[in-house]
């Protein structure tokens, strides 16, 4: 059993836990995730991290309300526990002096790229940040990221708060030079990002969190295609190389249980029936 | 949303229908009952609402009781919401502010026997419209300009003549023809009846103009590669035969005139294994070319796979009049030529009797033969053919020689054809050929907007009426241009972007390209693409993408209105199952209506909800419908492979599917559960499925959530 240390809600319906796990917290570097299981009967859904406390042994994630599994997550209060913690899963972020790394994550995703960009900022990089979400009341951890980026760009795709979309990296690139680009949110943002590196090619790594089991390897389930290999995110990765990555394929895969998805949470939510 | 801080004020209209309802169902308890339901302000009656007298008194009561929603009980919404929508308008209330309860075509035709039930069910129908009616929410229908340009697939003689009319009327036409050259079947044509003119000289006449026409851009030796975009504005990429060479074009309207072929009768009556056999049009080229050998002998068959028991079932309307055209030309050339005509049923309808009374005239023998005994072809060693057919007035087989045996085939629809269903998103109906929207109110429209269908292409018919379905294709394409802009409907998707949680479920469900995700994820809808199915809702596992008129909030107060007072009443003395059925309006809603005007009588448990598609039906309206105690539920949607929105169909049923699964779950039978589909022309089994469903449910028994506490 974990127990959950602080929650604290950073918008509606993106929360931020601490869980007290020492081991864990021991080996945790950026880029990599954990698997937590919130009940005997739970599904096991994978979460990277956003950030570690050696000392206090705890390590902190943030996640969205998106389907039954989050939102029961969502219903629990500090002080009290989940039934299990795996991790630290996947390879860890490489993290070195680039020269300028752009650092672009997009709704609750913010939070683990955080790590990140904190960890390139400590290694000697010149980090630009770009946040992003739908809509102006989705966008979390401003301020933390400012605290960690030489520069801090934000955008939405509503436009209700600073750029409207990713357009304006097209400028950016070509009036920065960009040693390498780190990429972690939505499917599309990833895709788009991707694309727009691409001619310039700027190293862009993205940070994929495909449906897992496991978490080992074993299953099989986290498969992309890389460069037309079959890799599993959760061994191989969750860091790819973004010009390789078959964005079209995963987002085919993620939607595979999109019915089942939709039904636990309608279940859960207007039935109070876990299924 | 219960629109804000405005009071609601809601006003019941219950329509007597003459005898229809009143006449059934006792209206002035309806009335009453009416009054007693939160938020109405008025109920009143009148023997015909849709009457200029019943509409004033809509008009009258919105402004004495200051209405804010208007609910009208009578026929079914098909025919007079737009009646009683434009009544609200023009007492000042958005349309969309109205609401429908069928008491006439889903109750007192369907429960004529039955007055207190078909009385219950008014009330409960009803009820559950002015819930929804609380939620209903203004809407404004956009309007969009329209391309006041066409295009006019097929260069045969429909295709021709509508171009022609849409030039004239000072539009541009984009005309494509397959061919390198223009003409179609008419090329092939020899003399047309009933005028007897050379088909070369009508088509040389008509080639002419048309070349001669500024608003004319021909596309000889070309396809139809792809369409996207919408009525209005549809983006058109031709290809040019035997070159990868494309083309874009933009046009507001599509007129289908690609025509059909004949049939190859192969394998039938000797056809390809004796020369001497051939189809009435190799007859006719021959007739044309002045290539035909003298016969002495001519044998016609008629009805040569067609009309047949399964398959082409349907009767090609020419061939009866080819073959005595034919045969008279024979006549005409070759007098002492002896020709049998055997037919199954000669069908000349109009003024082709006169050509059948000519060839009796000219001694042409007429033979009758049965579907279940064909006549038989055999070949001679010396070429010529002997035909054996049983004559039912002699009670005999009969053996004619001959020197020709001609088969009058059907038309059929041809792989271009079938090819430009798909790229167009319009349906083939079973006899193969383009099926329109209906076929006495909308003859040569598709359901799709801004796309027509004239000539064969639509289904056998000779050149007069190609030209006469041609011209109603070119006025009917040409109202929308001449207007220049058209009035979108409003009923479109819409994403409350506080409750996304951009996961992508609703653009990869939609069939219409009419969502793009934005980078952060949040769903775009491009309204103008967006056809109001609302299969993105049902995809949308938060609720946040919705379709407006029949969103789940509105759809859900119509289920909890119809459920939570019978939950409340408990069981009584015997079980009576209730049953709540989703029925998709392009079909089975229609079906069920159906059944009320044929009055074909069925369980009275029965309640209708409409949605725009079967599709549209979530996962959460089931679960409530059970959570408040609903017997059964019942989806149904438009016959596989025709759904309106091509494949919400298969959505609901992958999703009913799926629910049967997790209704254990909840402790509820997924026998309990239940897809359907039937057409708009299946009242009969419409009727029967629901019977079948009530009788099951009637089986298993109470829903265990009705009768114990818990649930919602």
């Amino acid at each position: 059993m974990y127990r959950i240390v602080t929650k604290l809600e950073l918008v509606s319906h993106i929360n931020l836990f601490k869980f007290s796990a020492k081991e864990i917290a021991a080996k945790t570097k950026p880029g990599q995730f954990v698997i937590l299981k919130v009940d005997e009967r739970g599904e096991r859904i994978p979460l990277t991290v956003a950030g570690v406390d050696v000392e206090k042994g705890t390590i902190t994630v943030v996640c969205h309300e998106v389907g039954k599994t989050t939102k029961q997550l969502g219903s629990l209060n500090e002080g009290e526990c989940i039934q299990d913690l795996l991790g630290p899963l996947g390879k860890r972020a490489e993290i070195r002096k680039f020269g300028t790394v752009l650092c672009v994550g997009g709704g609750v995703t913010v939070a683990p790229l955080h790590f990140q960009a904190k960890a390139f900022h400590e290694a000697g990089n010149m980090v630009i940040g770009v946040i992003g979400a739908r809509t102006e009341n989705q966008l979390i951890l401003e301020d933390k990221m400012r605290k960690v980026c030489n520069e801090l760009y934000v955008a939405t795709d509503d436009g209700t708060r600073g750029y409207k979309g990713l357009d304006f990296l097209k400028d950016l690139f070509k009036e920065r030079k960009i040693d390498r680009v780190v990429a972690a949110g939505p499917i599309v943002m990833m895709k788009t990002v991707s694309e727009l590196t691409r001619p310039c090619g700027v190293p862009t790594i993205v940070n994929l969190i495909p449906t897992m089991v496991d978490g080992m390897g074993m299953c099989g389930a986290c498969r992309v295609s890389v460069g037309g290999k079959t890799m599993f995110a959760c061994v191989d990765g969750p860091d790819f190389d973004g010009h390789q990555v078959d964005f079209e394929e995963l987002m085919a895969r993620l939607k595979m249980y999109a019915p089942q998805e939709k039904l636990a949470f309608v279940f859960y939510e207007k039935g109070g029936r876990s299924l | 949303m219960e629109t804000g801080k405005e009071e609601l004020r809601i006003g019941v209209f219950v329509c007597h229908c003459g005898f229809n309802i009143g006449g059934v169902i006792n209206v002035r308890a309806v009335v009453e009952y009416a009054k007693t339901l939160p938020n109405v302000v008025c109920a009143e009656e009148d023997l015909y609402m849709c009457s200029s007298a019943g509409l004033s008194l809509i008009k009258e009561c919105i402004k004495k009781y200051n209405l804010n929603r208007v609910v009208v009980a009578s026929c079914t919404p098909a025919t007079h919401e737009p009646l009683f929508r434009k009544a609200c308008e023009e007492a000042g209330l958005n349309k969309y502010l109205f609401e429908m309860a069928n008491i006439r075509e889903h109750s007192s035709w369907v429960h004529m026997h039955q007055p207190k039930e078909a009385t219950e069910k008014a009330k409960d129908l009803i009820r559950m419209a002015v819930a929804k009616a609380r939620y209903l929410e203004p809407l404004i229908e956009p309007l969009l300009e329209i391309k006041t340009s066409s295009l006019v697939i097929g260069g045969g003689i429909a295709g021709m003549t509508a171009a022609m009319s849409l030039a004239r009327q000072g539009f541009d036409v984009h005309l494509v023809e397959k061919e390198a050259e223009l003409g179609g079947m008419l090329r092939h044509l020899y003399k047309l009846q009933p005028t007897g003119r050379d088909a070369s000289e009508i088509l040389r006449e008509a080639v002419t103009a048309l070349k001669a026409h500024s608003n004319i851009h021909l596309h000889t030796s070309t396809v139809v590669q792809e369409v996207e975009g919408f009525f209005g504005n549809f983006d058109v990429t031709l290809q040019k035969k035997g070159s990868s060479e494309l083309e874009q074009i933009n046009v507001g309207t599509i007129i289908v005139a690609t025509g059909a072929e004949d049939f190859k009768p192969a394998g039938m009556y000797g056809y390809n294994e004796n020369e001497n056999v051939m189809t009435q049009l190799e007859l006719e080229q021959l007739l044309k070319k002045d290539a035909l050998r003298k016969p002495k002998k001519v044998v016609m068959i008629q009805c040569v796979g067609a009309r047949e028991k399964t398959g082409r079932t349907y009767c090609s309307r020419i061939c009866c009049m080819v073959a005595l055209n034919n045969a008279l030309l024979l006549k005409k050339l070759y007098p002492d030529v002896e020709i049998s005509i055997i037919f199954r049923d000669l069908q000349t309808y109009g003024e082709y009797e006169d050509f059948y009374r000519e060839a009796r005239e000219s001694f042409i023998n007429f033979i009758r033969y049965d579907s279940d005994k064909p006549p038989k072809v055999t070949s001679k060693p010396d070429g010529k053919l002997a035909v054996t057919v049983y004559d039912a007035y002699l009670g005999a087989d009969i053996e004619i020689d001959s020197d020709l045996a001609v088969l009058s085939t059907p038309l059929v629809q041809h792989e271009d054809g079938r090819k430009l269903s798909s790229i167009l998103k319009v349906p083939l109906g079973s006899d193969g050929f383009f099926f329109e929207a209906h076929p006495k109110l909308r003859p040569v429209d598709f359901s799709s907007e801004g796309i027509y269908v004239c000539g064969t292409a639509h289904g056998p018919k000779d050149v007069t009426e190609s030209i006469a379905q041609a011209l109603a294709a070119a006025s009917k394409a040409a109202i929308p241009m001449a207007v220049g802009k058209i009035k979108a409907d409003a009923v479109k998707a819409s994403v409350d972007k506080d409750i996304c949680v951009n996961c992508d479920a609703c653009e990869v469900s939609c069939i219409f390209n009419a969502i793009e995700a934005l980078p952060f994820g949040l769903p775009n809808v491009i309204e103008a693409n967006c056809k109001g199915c609302g299969v993105c809702a049902a995809e949308c596992p938060m609720g946040a993408m919705q379709l407006r008129h029949f969103k789940d909030q509105q759809i859900v107060a119509a289920i909890e209105a119809l459920l939570k007072p019978k939950k409340l009443a408990g069981l009584g003395g015997s079980f009576e199952p209730i049953i709540l059925c989703f029925a998709c309006q392009w079909c089975s809603y229609a079906a069920a209506d159906l059944a009320g005007v044929l009055r074909i009588q069925y369980p009275s448990n029965v309640r209708i909800l409409r949605v725009p598609c079967s599709g549209r039906v979530d996962v959460l309206h089931v679960l409530k419908a059970f959570l408040n105690g609903a017997d059964g539920v019942i989806v149904t949607g438009c016959l596989i492979g025709d759904c309106h929105y091509i494949d919400g169909n298969l959505k609901a049923k992958s999703r009913v599917d799926a629910m049967k699964k997790s209704l254990t779950a909840l402790g509820v039978d997924p026998e309990r559960l239940e897809i359907g589909f039937a057409s708009s022309s299946e009242g009969q089994k419409f009727a029967d499925m629901m019977k079948d469903f009530v009788e099951k449910i009637r089986r298993l028994g109470p829903n265990r959530l009705r009768v114990k506490e818990g649930g919602d």
